[in-house]
């Protein structure tokens, strides 16, 4: 079993142990629910604190949406936007706005999250998480639009910090800057993504503590972990979502724990989907940190 | 107190840069967009090369599922290839990816390296009416006895409207023998000159299903779906089998639930 036994900075986070609990109280961990999983998650009712679907995929009036109104009746449902391009220079899109009102208002979820990112241009859907310069302009706009999604919407969003791979050269404001003050101006919440952040900060060779510290505490409303994998060809970590949390990861959780430990975790595992066991293993072990860092920070 | 970077001319606005890095990301040049990257230790190409990596990845596994004998047929790295080819000058409008790849089949038909699989586009065809119907709920249907009420004078001049998730779906080859075959891991030999078929699309449970038609009712529900009034339809349906009877494949499209309302 991996538990963390030090922090990136060498402190000591928490002791070892060696009994894995099946259930702990207060457990604040869920998994992302992805459709091959949905049968056994229906039929097991495995305890995770919470599921959390991507918007996109549910609708449409396919059976997973049948499914997925099923298990909403045992489990709270987060509703993860990963279209709405709230980064786009462009109009928002009215009409994927309304698909996605209509949506919530089904799921009734008790958290509703997108990126700091744009994905759409010129009519074209581009099915990735495409960065924004990070100044004033950039700011102004990317505030405006999570504006008028939130009063669309009608519900308080959560924005999550994306993986890069690139910066672009007129860059002014630090990722957190840019994320702490669109919570400030908007009054949405942060979805901290630690793996991203770890990948970004290898990517660009920065302090991914230093980038949790400038993180304000009271937005943050979820914490994301996934597994990542080291580009073959260049020097790169890609957020992949196809792979168990990597060790370095955990740490790093291990501090964001510390300092927002009140958020609900998600394990999200989009590619190379592993056995449904496989992620509620990764499930418990976020719970077991959780409890042994609240364990810690009582001590 | 922050630093401005110099902003490239006609990178000015962050509009402009979207439409650069999309076009990038589709395949596009970059050498001006590249200019506005910082390296970091990495060729800004590159860097970019990672989001058009992903797109792509990402929007061709979407394309496989929504196609999967097309791809069993011509094999995955053709498939990829195609797909690619596919993505570059047609990538989604919308952003509900199960709804991707409605024009698929039209790019095949004109796609030079499918010319030998003459059949190929007809297979998009029919899985692209199966993703509907896997994708579209059904309505409630329109009870016979509401029909009932209809003068008979105006019946003639009446148009139905349909189940939202039936597709009618001709073709000269037996795509849905083609299709079965290939849903096994042997494939057994189809005859291809066994001749073509006409088969009806529509959701069953929570999955698209199909059966073969004959001429004259396939003709028949076919002119209706495409808005064509009882009279119209049915002379459609004679046309192709002057056996036709009309009274009785009125009362088949009402049992099977397939009216739910009248046009406007």
């Amino acid at each position: 079993m991996r538990l963390p036994q030090e922090s990136p900075t060498g402190a000591p986070v928490g002791p070892a142990i060696v009994t894995k609990p099946s259930a702990l109280p207060n457990c604040r961990a869920g998994i992302g629910l992805r459709l091959p999983h949905m049968a056994g998650i229906a039929a097991a009712r495995p305890e995770v604190s919470f599921l959390e679907v991507h918007a996109e995929n549910y609708m449409a009036e396919t059976a997973a949406l049948d499914r997925l109104l099923e298990l909403r009746r045992d489990y709270p449902v987060s509703v993860h936007g990963v279209a709405l391009s709230l980064g786009s220079a462009e109009e928002l899109d009215r009409i994927h706005l309304r698909r996605f009102k209509a949506l919530i208002e089904r799921v009734e979820p008790m958290l509703v999250s997108e990126h700091l990112a744009w994905s759409a241009s010129g009519g074209a859907y581009l099915n990735d998480l495409l960065p924004l310069p990070y100044t004033e302009e950039s700011l102004d706009l990317f505030c405006r639009r999570v504006d008028e999604a939130q009063e669309a919407l009608g519900r308080r969003l959560l924005i999550e910090n994306p993986s890069s791979y690139l910066r672009f050269r007129h860059s002014t404001i630090p990722e957190a800057e840019f994320l702490t003050e669109t919570a400030r101006r908007t009054g949405c919440g942060i979805l901290c993504d630690v793996n991203n952040i770890y990948c970004s900060a290898r990517n660009f060779r920065f302090d991914p503590i230093a980038y949790l510290d400038a993180l304000p505490v009271g937005a943050i409303g979820e914490i994301h972990l996934a597994g990542h994998h080291a580009a073959e060809d260049v020097d790169v970590l890609i957020d992949d979502h196809g792979s168990r949390v990597a060790q370095p990861v955990w740490d790093l959780h291990a501090q964001a724990l510390r300092r927002f430990g009140h958020a609900p975790t998600l394990i999200e595992w989009d590619t190379n989907l592993p056995a449904l066991d496989v992620l509620l293993d990764e499930a418990r072990h976020a719970q077991e940190l959780a409890h042994i860092c609240r364990y810690v920070d009582a001590a | 107190m922050r630093r401005s970077w110099p902003i490239f001319a006609d990178m000015s606005t962050l509009l402009e840069l979207q439409r650069q890095l999309r076009r990038a990301v589709l395949g596009g040049d970059a050498v001006e967009l590249a200019a506005a990257i910082r390296g970091d230790g990495l060729a800004p190409a590159a860097r970019l090369g990672i989001y058009r990596n992903h797109a792509f990845a990402t929007l061709g596994a979407v394309l496989e599922r929504t196609f999967p004998v097309v791809c069993r047929l011509v094999d995955e790295r053709f498939f990829a290839y195609a797909a690619h080819e596919y993505l570059r000058g047609h990538p989604p409008h919308s952003r509900c990816l199960v709804e991707y790849g409605a024009d698929f089949a039209d790019f095949l038909a004109r796609f030079e390296p499918c010319k030998d699989l003459p059949y190929l586009a007809d297979v998009a065809r029919f899985e692209w009416c199966l993703n509907i119907a896997a994708t579209v709920r059904e309505a409630a249907a329109l009870a016979i006895e509401t029909f009932a009420t209809v003068p008979a004078e105006k019946a003639a001049s009446l148009a139905l409207r349909l189940q939202p998730s039936v597709r009618y779906f001709a073709s000269g080859w037996p795509i849905d023998e083609i299709w079965q075959a290939n849903q096994q891991s042997e494939v057994p030999t189809v005859d291809l000159a066994s001749g073509g078929t006409c088969i009806e699309i529509r959701r069953a449970g929570d999955a698209g299903a199909w059966r073969r038609l004959d001429p004259g009712t396939f003709g028949f529900r076919t002119a209706l779906a495409d808005g064509l009034v009882l009279a119209a339809a049915a002379a459609t349906a004679v046309a192709k089998d002057p056996g036709f009877d009309l009274a009785a494949a009125l009362d088949c499209i009402f049992a099977e639930g397939l009216i739910i309302g009248f046009a406007d």
